[in-house]
């Protein structure tokens, strides 16, 4: 039985990811299904990450898109501003960098096309052969999850104190302030026309002796899914270490855990840095995938979708809420299609957000586990499930009138 | 150029020495066994206003921190906030001109008082149910859509605005009833685990529902209802120097400085009488006073003989009817869509944290600090670009200080 | 089954001079104790006596006012819960608190892998296997906590306890609603865990327990620590008589009722708590 469930845990999740990864050999073909695939992937990371932080810790944080959406700026502050050239500019903000130079742009010249930046200036008097080198965007990868972290870990100790209601009113404030200051400082961000990301592979890369161009899809759902397996990984780390078993302890009851000698502190804020690591990761991605970030990025139905994809999926489940987006992602996509019945013209684009929502509120009233976790459960749990109704019944034949069956010590909470 | 850096130290002297003080004030008062409840704030405010030369007494003989400390410290670091501000701006409208600044107050106060109308619904939720509505921002969002479409149909279009303003307040209440005995009764009835969180995410659904719903009806494009009253035209003390009061059919102008515009004024007025009405239905009828007794016991007032799930539909509807009635003044001020509701909400929400949650008194005067901010903080921030994108930001940075700070609020029970 | 019985070392727990106030309400004064071996010792008093504070300031969920507490030489009035559950001190709830949407097993781990951080679950699931079996509760290993009765409830937070391991235990009403079968197995529980050389502090309002159980009484009085000895000694001590009986006894004012005021009561309701913690919200400041 130990073997079977063994298998189970490891094999299919293996299969699932063998599938993915040759899946290109069907749907590779298609740019567009390409493009929902790799858009699929983005969200699944949100939303497992949120199933971490909300269905497992219990904060439910409404800052997670705030957190994408630092560390896709970062990197995309660091992709703009940031160069590395051979020769000082002397016009420029820089600092030696291992024989050569870091230089920092002003702003000056690039939010505003008539003015000349620093670097342009430096040009003209820079010796020839000197190379300007744009330096390489994993970095900016790095940067920008070390960014989404930092933040991660310091909303988590101002949230410390907070809990549920006004835990999600600080998180929503939050957002709406990065939302408004990314919006409002347009000499640095350029506001609502947004940055452009270089894509990921700026001269196109070869694959299997294939080579794609830098606007293939290919490329980038190699880069997602890998980060998006990654992801998992970690987090199926995470649930089933000891990090996971506190945290649930924590949602539970954080007085008790913490009388078991629990240090709560310290779990809540790894928590929420984790997250936002996650979060940050995919929102760099992402972001050098489409090309170009701008605070819309940050609206509340941004994050709406993300809470319920992890809610129908099924919060308490990281893989249910990686599902769950997968499958919502790709039926919204197919609902998209507007049809006319007589003289009524059905806008499917906002119709399907409705039944969205309408699905959202159901499943949260009559299924809590979400509609994907429970057939996960019932294919892995199977083997404990027998387990238990044998335990149970050892416990009847044995004539202990005394422990009460499991159904009827519920009814008396 | 210069002078502009007065404004920004000040700022950071005020903003460095009050995260001292609020970090380190709840430590020292702990430290000596004091009530620490007020600790935050308190040494927050002492440090902002006086920096290291307030701290210090302050840690060496840790006074109680009672209203009058608060009150004279927020005077001052208002003042240096104000001060530093004229110096470094002295040609900003709101240095030169007091008739703007009249004006700016003037309008703030009035869209306070909506403002404080739509918080109220969600601070009445609060108190009964015990839980923030994250979907109030669409009851708004419904409640001028409703007014909107009658005054625009052949059939409700020629009825009058008191016509309309029922329409959008038996909507709403309806929408609010059926919800809550659907979703938020089984909470109460205990089926639902972990109910806090339930809660805030099955609104959050309904907000998107209903979102989406009004714009497959609608559609997403700006609308805007008629002005619902014009003003009589009256000039004092005479027509050839009204200087006390002059109006127009669309305007009211006071003292020949401060202009407040009909459809402001009128839904103030409206927003008033609705306070006044729902303060005599609390306080003066058996269902209101049920409401309360709710909301102060539970247990006492079911076994009063009240039926608390009765009243928990009748303050979930009422709620989103304050909201949608807030809506369906407004919609004559500002031009709708189905998105509107977001930035309300938001709103309400900073108004009930600031004011304490479930608190009634909190949320008018919260209702009226969020109006003032907002009108000077669009008025009187210097670049006009930058400060139209900051002003969802202003009500935000209220909430964060107050959860930090204070979280019970102005009014809140503490703790 | 954990065989630390004789080896467990030295056991000294030291209360000296604690106060606690709340603003202007004082709720400790003065109160002192020590506890030296594996002792298992009644605390009693009328509600509003001070118990649960007591138990939240020795847990460290409270700072005291003044005074000190040291458990074997350490300090531990000034740790977090944490670390005094770490140094050696476990506690179980009035309300019970198993973590419902864990499974039994699952519950069980916690303060095991809490406790040490390199070890792996496989040990502890061995261990708390046992632990269930002692308990009566194999066959509830993988049932969540909500689907457990309350009495089992209780059951599994002493489990936790012996999983955690701590020289000294404070139980708060263990026998608050729980089923008389299920009592045997907590009277069995507290004498094991005696005989494994752990101090026990038991409150109960059960007096009949109390005496049964217990080879020394505090009883505690709107604060004080008005009496400390032997059970039959403290029984007849005018002061709590009074206390109890409320005879001469200048009540101050206090959320106890007539009710609670009575002698050898019977097991009283559960749930009712003399301190109002746990109000719900964000709380905890």
């Amino acid at each position: 039985m130990m073997k079977r469930s063994t298998l189970l845990r490891i094999g299919l999740p293996a299969a699932l990811a063998f599938l993915l990864l040759i899946a290109p050999l069907w749907i590779g073909g298609s740019p567009y299904i390409m493009h929902l695939a790799i858009t699929a992937f983005y969200y699944a990371i949100l939303a497992a990450s949120w199933s971490l932080l909300a269905g497992y810790a219990g904060q439910f944080s409404f800052a997670h898109m705030s957190f994408m959406a630092i560390g896709a700026y970062a990197a995309a502050l660091y992709g703009t501003y940031i160069r590395i050239t051979t020769v000082a500019t002397e016009t420029c903000r820089e600092i030696p960098f291992f024989g050569r130079w870091l230089v920092i742009l002003d702003p000056i010249g690039i939010s505003q096309s008539s003015q000349t930046n620093c670097l342009d200036l430096a040009r003209q008097t820079m010796p020839a052969g000197s190379m300007i080198i744009q330096p390489s965007i994993w970095w900016g990868l790095l940067f920008g999850v070390v960014a989404g972290g930092l933040f991660g870990l310091l909303i988590g100790a101002l949230v410390l104190r907070l809990r549920s209601t006004y835990l999600a009113l600080f998180t929503i404030g939050f957002s709406e302030i990065l939302r408004a200051v990314i919006s409002a400082e347009i000499d640095i961000t350029q506001g609502q026309s947004g940055l452009e990301m270089a894509p990921l592979f700026p001269n196109g890369i070869t694959l299997f002796g294939h080579s794609y161009s830098a606007s293939d899809k290919i490329p980038p759902y190699y880069v997602m899914l890998a980060l998006f397996l990654v992801i998992m990984l970690i987090l199926s780390w995470v649930v089933s270490s000891r990090i996971g078993l506190f945290i649930r302890a924590i949602r539970e009851d954080q007085e008790a855990s913490a009388a078991l000698g629990v240090h709560v502190v310290r779990y809540k804020v790894l928590v929420f840095t984790i997250t936002a690591m996650m979060a940050a990761a995919a929102g760099v991605i992402q972001g050098h995938y489409i090309g170009i970030i701008t605070p819309n990025i940050l609206i509340i139905l941004q994050m709406s979708l993300v809470i319920a994809m992890a809610v129908i999926g099924g919060l308490e489940n990281i893989y249910a809420a990686a599902i769950g987006a997968v499958i919502l992602l790709f039926g919204l996509e197919l609902l998209r299609n507007s049809f006319t019945i007589g003289p009524v013209t059905i806008d499917m684009t906002t119709w399907r957000l409705v039944a969205f929502g309408l699905v959202l509120m159901i499943t949260l009233r009559f299924f809590r586990n979400g509609l994907i976790s429970p057939l996960i459960d019932r294919v892995m749990r199977r083997n404990v499930a027998r387990e238990t109704v044998a335990l149970r019944n050892a416990a009847t034949a044995a004539a202990t009138p005394t422990a009460t069956t499991a159904g009827e010590g519920g009814s008396d909470e | 150029m210069a002078n502009q850096q007065i404004f920004l130290l000040a700022l950071l002297w005020v903003v460095f020495w009050g995260a001292i003080g609020s970090l380190f004030t709840p430590r020292i008062y702990s430290r000596k066994d004091l009530d620490i409840s007020r600790a935050t704030l308190g040494g927050a405010l002492v440090g902002a206003a006086l920096g290291p030369i307030g701290l210090i007494p302050l840690w060496i003989y840790t006074p109680r921190f009672t209203n009058r400390i608060y009150a004279a410290a927020s005077i001052i670091v208002l003042g240096i906030l104000i001060l530093a501000f004229a110096r470094a701006y002295p040609d900003n409208l709101c240095v030169s001109d007091g008739g703007f600044v009249a004006s700016q107050v003037t309008n703030g106060i009035v869209i306070g008082l909506i403002y404080s109308l739509m918080a109220l619904g969600l601070t009445l939720i609060y108190s009964i149910l015990g839980i923030v509505s994250f979907a109030h921002g669409e009851f708004y969002m419904v409640g001028g859509m409703v007014v909107y479409f009658m005054s625009a149909s052949t059939l409700f279009g020629r009825a009058g605005a008191w016509v309309w303003l029922l329409g959008a307040a038996v909507v709403t209440f309806v929408i609010g009833a059926i919800f809550e005995i659907l979703f938020l009764r089984p909470m109460g009835e205990g089926k639902i685990e972990r109910p806090k969180e339930y809660a805030i995410l099955v609104t959050f659904g309904l907000s998107f529902f209903l979102q989406y719903l009004v714009q497959g009806l609608a559609g997403a494009n700006p609308v805007k209802a008629p002005r619902f009253f014009d003003f009589p035209v009256i000039e004092l003390p005479n027509a050839e120097d009204p200087y006390l009061i002059k109006t127009t059919a669309g305007n009211l102008r006071l003292f020949d400085a401060v202009s407040i515009p009909n459809t402001r004024f009128v839904s103030a007025m409206i927003s008033v009488l609705l306070l006044f009405a729902l303060l005599f239905f609390l306080y003066r009828t058996w269902t209101g006073r049920g409401l309360r007794a709710v909301s102060e016991d539970r247990q006492a007032a079911s076994v009063a003989g009240i039926n608390p799930y009765r009243m928990n539909t009748l303050a979930f509807a009422l709620g989103g009817m304050l909201a949608g009635l807030s809506g369906a003044t407004l919609v004559q001020v500002f031009t709708w869509l189905p998105q509107v509701g977001i930035p309300a909400a938001a709103r309400s929400f900073v108004i009930i944290v600031l004011g304490g949650m479930g608190s009634l008194p909190g949320a008018f005067v919260g209702g009226i600090i969020v109006g003032l901010v907002e009108a000077l903080g669009a008025g009187c921030v210097p670049d006009p670009a930058r400060a139209a994108a900051y002003i969802p930001a202003y009500g935000m940075i209220i909430l964060t200080l107050t959860l930090l700070l204070k979280p019970t609020g102005l009014f809140g029970r503490e703790l | 089954m954990s065989k630390q019985g004789d080896m467990q070392q030295e056991l000294a727990l030291d209360v000296n001079h604690l106060f606690k106030n709340f603003g202007g309400l004082q709720v400790l004064s003065d109160v002192n104790f020590k506890i030296r071996g594996p002792e298992l010792i009644g605390l009693i008093g009328p509600n509003g006596a001070g118990k649960t504070t007591l138990t939240n300031i020795l847990d460290g969920a409270l700072k005291p006012s003044g005074g000190t507490v040291y458990l074997n030489g350490k300090r531990i009035d000034t740790l977090p819960p944490y670390l005094v559950a770490r140094a050696g001190l476990g506690r179980t709830f009035q309300v019970t608190r198993a973590f419902r949407r864990m499974t039994v097993m699952e519950n069980l781990l916690v303060p095991a892998m809490a406790l040490h951080a390199t070890a792996s679950r496989r040990e502890f699931e061995e261990k708390a296997r046992e632990v269930l079996d002692f308990l009566t509760m194999s066959h509830l290993t993988n049932e969540y906590g909500r689907a457990l009765s309350g009495g089992q409830q209780k059951l599994l937070e002493l489990g936790r306890l012996l999983m955690l391991d701590p020289r000294i235990v404070i139980l708060d009403e263990p026998f608050a609603g729980v089923h008389p079968r299920l009592m045997e197995i907590i009277y069995e529980w507290i004498y094991r865990v005696n005989d494994e050389g752990k101090a026990i502090i038991l409150i109960s309002h059960d007096m009949e327990t109390i005496f049964t159980l217990s080879k020394r009484l505090l009883v505690l009085n709107y604060g004080d620590l008005i009496a400390d000895g032997d059970p039959d000694v403290v029984k007849d001590d005018p002061l709590v008589k009074a206390a109890y009986l409320g005879e001469d006894e200048p009540a101050p004012a206090s959320p106890a009722g007539p009710e609670s005021a009575k002698f050898a009561l019977p097991t009283r309701q559960p749930g009712q708590d003399d301190s109002a913690d746990d109000e719900e919200g964000r709380v905890n400041a």
